[in-house]
């Protein structure tokens, strides 16, 4: 007897399902079902994703969802005609819409909007009809006999039988028929397991505690379809239903849905001439001072993009990315004030737009003008085009927060919605949840949690490896762990929202997905993550926010205004040599992508020329070329090049050698593997890009096997060895899809090297935007004053008297700002600045405590953190004058009135107070701002090292090998996944900065001290490759306690800054 | 829960009073036709329970709700841990 699953939950009804879709749709095939549908708790998050599947496995997916009712109830809901689909859609939006993270559905709305879908009465446990058999014959008058079905279940508990002659009578009361479904849980007996511990996980209690909401045994799981039949001797009518429904329901959601972006076809003008229209009013601003030459380029340039886009249909697109763009310009205003200096600036740009597209230019996509850098418009429009170029917008932060809002409100909340994105489970959640489920104890779940190195598959090695391994692995609670912790790897855990994504759609959103309140007020999510958005033929516009974007601006801002010299960041020129000068010397301290240690490491050995190798070396330190082997030739081959200029750069085969060329035989863009499939393997434009989409995606393995075989044979084809393809193939396979796109690579290049150019002319406003933009970056904002003040920048303490919140520029020095004072507060150092700005400046500690806003806590940490010291009083006098100030005192209702006190001296006699030692003043800078502009931790510790450390200075002499001892204060720690355990740590000295290496043999032995220790000296080799130089670590030793002994037992290591963190843990 | 046979349940009373004992079920078909030599005449239900897997005592057993021929209602279990069969009042 035939039969077919119409109740099933994937892991997407979140911790009540244990399988991913792609994972049932397999399964089914294999059982041999001819259909099978999802039916997830309250939304359709993995339906688009099972939809697909199931279409290349030739198993038709019915769409649908279980959802739940105003009562608590559930009914499942199948979707019959497109009609049906979307009202499915806006039934979940509606039942999301009352409370989040709680859908409860109005029964009222079921009955009103149920055209096109079918309605089942309800599972076993929670069924309209088991709970409440009058609503559930209301609804089936609703739906009407033949789309309303009862529905009987056989999960072998206690009680089956009765219910199901309850059920069976009141199908024939109500004149319809029944129907058998399964309930479905997991694709297979092996994650029944796993169900119970995802019941125990979403009720946050161990296993033994959630025996009631567990279903008691491993029987609701995908069984073969004459098994499921067998459950039902007395229904066979039930069972043929199954085979009668799934034949009727033909929606595919695999289809067009009815998706169409705001295209602007619906205006008057086409959108064609309405982009040219907006493109010559930006042209006529934008040239009106060039020369005749530039205008007339620049105008042939506009008349051929013109065309092209226009031959393309991607005018629409054009447009709507302008008219965000322009929405955030509006609140550009609203955010910056009117008044400031930064309305000239553009809003925010294009990442992955062309900076060689004059449309982009002109439409405020791209900041560069092509036409007088002389960029050609390269392949970010072509007519092979076969979807709309990927465009992310940045923005600075503030403004994008606000913008997300206003695009909501201009495309309006039925049309508009974020990307979701789904919270997956990786080791360390794994060994939490599933350990916590299991009873385990907390301490040793923690220990296991840091220990692991991400992969859920290899918890089970890892447990072998904690102290008592033996006795845990014979413990069935452990073994457990090992056991479930790979099988719920990859599986999602709850939706969250993606860093920015925005859909907009011209047909009401809720009718093609449903859309639930996000976790932020005022936002809204589609129940689809990126992948699936994509899938539906979604346009996503992300509006991302961007560190370097505000500190930019704001350098610019500080520029006009205290300068009077407006800079346009669009017209410098892109070929400034004493700024690749320090782009080649790895001077990148605070510059945008290119700062890092790694990226250092290589900027040494290609040193870049101009904004095309920047982009190359922007994308070359990512995990896609490090781990497709693309980095070492490409930084070799560019040294032979500059050796030698007849150097012939080698290509693993010549039908590579045209899409390589411009990354000398490598894989560095994104767009290369697909350029390379096609070119090598003989690949359609669509094959290329469904091998690039299987390798960006999760749990794919077989996907990618399936275009293994055709990329060899594809590849034979044209002649090439079966080696050489199977080495191009492990490098595509390596790189897979993460790495940049050549036009996001230029984008980031261009910001990196603006922000290289403002470093170098303007130092001083570079540091002070940078560190109102904290934190970003790769650098704890000490180390950023420290490479300032090594290039010449004078950097003031915090003062009360000419600091204002944020820092700023003081002469031609940067002051730091009273924002920067911990336990100070944005607030209340805004509150004390406007005190300060209305009654002028403060002259004692006494008149600082009696007239402005702080508590006792927050004048303590000014005084500590040397903000105070213009009173020409030591700390700690300054401290023993605040105790005795008398504060002014809240009278009335609420204390609305402050009653002030009387200004009186104190009388008692300051007593003989010791004066504070460089060290504490030092420490105190750290401990109260975290940074501190004085002293280093190391001058002052130079003294009591032992007489072989050497300083950063001295390094420079060292021959290559050299045993050497180096002392410093650890800034950054990396431990990469592509490094194969080694760590790198970068030393701070007072001199500059030392890159140490770790090996892992060295991180076991002196792992406390690498992760935890701020002073360290280390012991090992000197190592000089070409222009690099590291240290080859062999012993550390703590310095925690001689500093502690300098410093005459104050608290040292508590005060100085924790290093930035990169990486595994 | 059902109470395990060797399980030491705090609830006495009740655990004396349907305590799980060893029985003699003929079931060849995996279907009990006869308890304690007397013939079944209807199998009114039957249910499956696996629990405790996580523990030194897991429990998987196949019950069954039973009236025997002499009008007596029991209800027996297969222990798949164990491989016998039990009997409980039902």
């Amino acid at each position: 007897m035939s039969y077919v699953e119409l109740h099933c939950h994937s892991a997407y009804s979140f911790l009540d399902g244990a399988s991913l879709p792609e994972e049932l749709v397999v399964r089914a095939a294999e059982l041999g079902y001819p259909a099978l549908a999802l039916t997830d708790h309250d939304g359709v998050y993995g339906s688009l994703e099972f939809a697909h599947a199931a279409k290349a496995v030739g198993l038709k997916s019915i769409t649908g969802a279980e959802v739940t009712l105003a009562d608590g109830s559930h009914v499942t809901l199948l979707v019959e005609t497109p009609r049906g689909y979307a009202n499915l859609c806006r039934l979940i939006t509606a039942a999301h819409a009352q409370e989040r993270l709680n859908p409860r559905l109005d029964p009222t709305f079921l009955t009103e909007r149920n055209d096109g879908l079918v309605c089942l009465a309800g599972c076993a446990r929670h069924g309209l009809a088991v709970r409440d058999p009058n609503a559930a014959a209301r609804l089936a008058r609703a739906f009407g006999r033949d789309r309303f079905f009862v529905e009987l279940q056989r999960p072998y508990s206690r009680g089956d039988a009765r219910r199901n002659a309850a059920l069976r009578d009141l199908a024939a009361e109500l004149g319809v028929r029944t129907i058998a479904t399964g309930d479905a849980h997991a694709h297979h007996p092996r994650r029944a397991h796993l169900q119970d511990v995802l019941v125990a996980v979403k009720h946050k209690v161990p296993l033994e505690a959630c025996e009631e909401e567990r279903r008691g045994n491993e029987e609701s799981v995908l069984l073969a379809p004459r098994e499921a039949a067998a459950r039902f001797p007395d229904d066979l009518d039930a069972v043929q239903a199954t085979v009668d429904l799934a034949e009727r329901l033909e929606f595919d959601l695999t289809q067009e849905l009815g998706y169409r972006y705001p295209d602007f076809s619906d205006r008057a003008d086409p959108a064609d001439i309405q982009l040219a229209r907006v493109c010559d009013r930006a042209f006529r601003e934008r040239y009106r001072n060039g020369s005749t030459a530039l205008r007339t380029r620049a105008a042939e340039r506009l008349r051929e993009e013109l065309a092209l886009i226009a031959e393309l249909g991607l005018s629409g697109f054009f447009l709507l990315h302008w008219e965000v763009l322009e929405l955030a310009r509006d609140v550009s205003l609203e955010v910056r004030g009117p008044g400031s200096p930064r309305h000239l600036l553009p809003p925010g740009r294009g990442r992955g737009s062309s900076v060689g597209s004059i449309v982009c230019f002109l439409t405020g996509l791209s900041h560069v003008d092509p036409v007088a850098a002389g960029l050609a418009l390269g392949r970010f429009l072509n007519r092979e085009l076969v979807a709309v170029p990927d465009i992310d917008l940045d923005f600075p932060r503030d403004i994008r927060e606000k913008l997300i809002v206003a695009v909501i409100e201009k495309y309006g909340p039925e049309h508009t919605a974020l990307v979701a994105s789904f919270s997956t489970y990786h080791s360390r959640g794994a060994i939490r949840d599933v350990g916590k489920a299991l009873g385990l104890p907390p301490g040793e779940l923690e220990r296991l949690a840091r220990l692991t190195e991400g992969n859920p598959r290899r918890v089970a090695e890892e447990i072998e490896h904690l102290p008592g391994a033996e006795v845990k692995l014979r413990s069935p609670r452990w073994r457990a762990l090992g056991e479930l912790a790979a099988e719920i790897g990859g599986l999602p855990r709850h939706l969250s929202q993606h860093p920015g994504g925005m859909v907009i759609s011209t047909r009401p959103l809720i009718e093609l997905v449903p859309v639930e309140p996000a976790a932020m007020e005022g936002r809204r999510t589609c129940q689809w993550d990126k992948d699936s958005c994509a899938d539906a033929g979604f346009l996503k516009i992300d509006l991302l926010g961007l560190g370097m974007l505000s500190a930019v601006e704001e350098c610019v801002d500080q520029i006009v205004s205290l300068r009077g010299e407006t800079i346009d960041l669009s017209r410098i020129p892109l070929n400034d040599q004493a700024v690749f000068a320090e782009i080649q010397d790895a001077d990148t301290v605070g510059l945008f992508q290119i700062e890092s240690r790694a990226q250092m490491q290589s900027l040494l050995r290609t040193r870049p020329e101009n904004l095309d190798d920047l982009t190359v070396q922007v994308a070359l330190v990512r995990p896609g070329p490090i781990q497709g082997k693309a980095v070492h030739p490409y930084v070799e081959r560019r040294q032979r090049i500059r050796e030698d200029p007849n150097y012939v750069v080698p290509h693993d085969h010549p039908l590579l050698a045209e899409c390589l060329a411009e990354t000398l035989g490598a894989i560095i863009f994104q767009e290369q593997v697909l350029e390379v499939s096609m070119a090598l393997a003989g690949f359609s434009v669509g094959e290329a890009e469904g091998l690039r989409r299987a390798m960006s995606r999760k749990r794919s393995a077989d996907a990618i096997e399936s275009y293994r075989e055709r990329f060899y044979a594809g590849a034979a084809a044209n002649g090439v060895d079966r080696a050489i393809a199977e080495l191009v193939f492990s490098k595509i396979n390596g790189f897979a899809s993460f790495g940049f796109p050549k036009s996001h690579a230029a984008a980031f290049a261009l910001l990196a090297y603006q922000s290289a150019w403002l470093r170098h002319y303007y130092p001083a406003e570079f540091l002070c935007a940078l560190l109102n933009a904290q934190p970003m970056g790769f650098y704890p904002p000490a180390s950023l004053v420290r490479d300032a003040q090594r290039r010449g920048v004078e950097v003031l303490p915090p003062d009360v008297n000419t600091s204002a919140g944020k820092c700023r520029i003081e002469g031609d020095a940067v002051r730091v700002g009273l924002g920067y004072i911990k336990g100070l507060g944005e607030d209340a150092a805004k509150a004390f600045v406007a005190e300060r700005e209305r009654a002028g400046r403060f002259r004692t500690v006494i008149e600082l405590a009696q007239r402005s806003p702080l508590d006792r806590r927050a004048l303590e940490a000014l005084v500590a953190s040397g903000a105070c010291d213009s009173f020409g009083w030591p700390r700690r006098q300054l401290l023993w004058r605040l105790g005795l100030a008398p504060r002014s005192t809240s009278v009335g209702a609420q204390g609305a009135e402050r009653q002030l006190a009387l200004p009186l001296e104190p009388t008692s006699e300051i007593p003989e107070l010791p004066e504070q030692t460089p060290w504490e003043k030092m420490l105190a800078d750290y401990r109260t701002t975290s940074l501190s502009v004085g002293v280093h931790p190391l001058d002052l510790l130079r003294p009591h090292l032992p007489a072989e450390v050497v300083t950063s200075l001295d390094l420079a002499d060292l021959e290559d090998k050299t045993p050497v001892a180096i002392a410093g204060l650890v800034v950054a720690r990396q431990r990469p996944a592509t490094a194969n355990g080694v760590v790198f740590l970068l030393l701070e000295d007072e001199h500059g900065q030392v890159n140490l290496v770790v090996p892992p043999t060295v991180y076991e032995r002196y792992r406390g001290l690498v992760r935890g220790e701020p002073l360290l000296l280390a012991r090992g080799r000197f190592e000089r490759y070409e222009r690099n130089r590291n240290v080859l670590v062999e012993e550390f030793t703590t310095l925690g306690p001689l500093a502690r002994q300098a410093a005459n037992e104050a608290e040292v290591v508590a005060a100085l800054p924790t290093a930035h963190h990169f990486g595994h843990r | 829960m059902v109470a395990h046979p060797r399980d030491q349940g705090d609830s006495r009373a009740a655990r004396r009073l349907n305590e799980p004992r060893p029985a003699q079920v003929e079931a060849a078909t995996g279907i009990p036709a006869a308890v304690g030599g007397v013939a079944v005449a209807s199998v009114r239900e039957e249910w499956r329970v696996a629990d405790r897997w996580w523990t030194e005592e897991p429990v998987r057993r196949r019950y069954f709700d039973l009236v025997l021929e002499t009008g007596e209602n029991v209800a027996v279990f297969y222990d798949l841990e164990q491989e016998r069969w039990f009997r409980q009042k039902a």
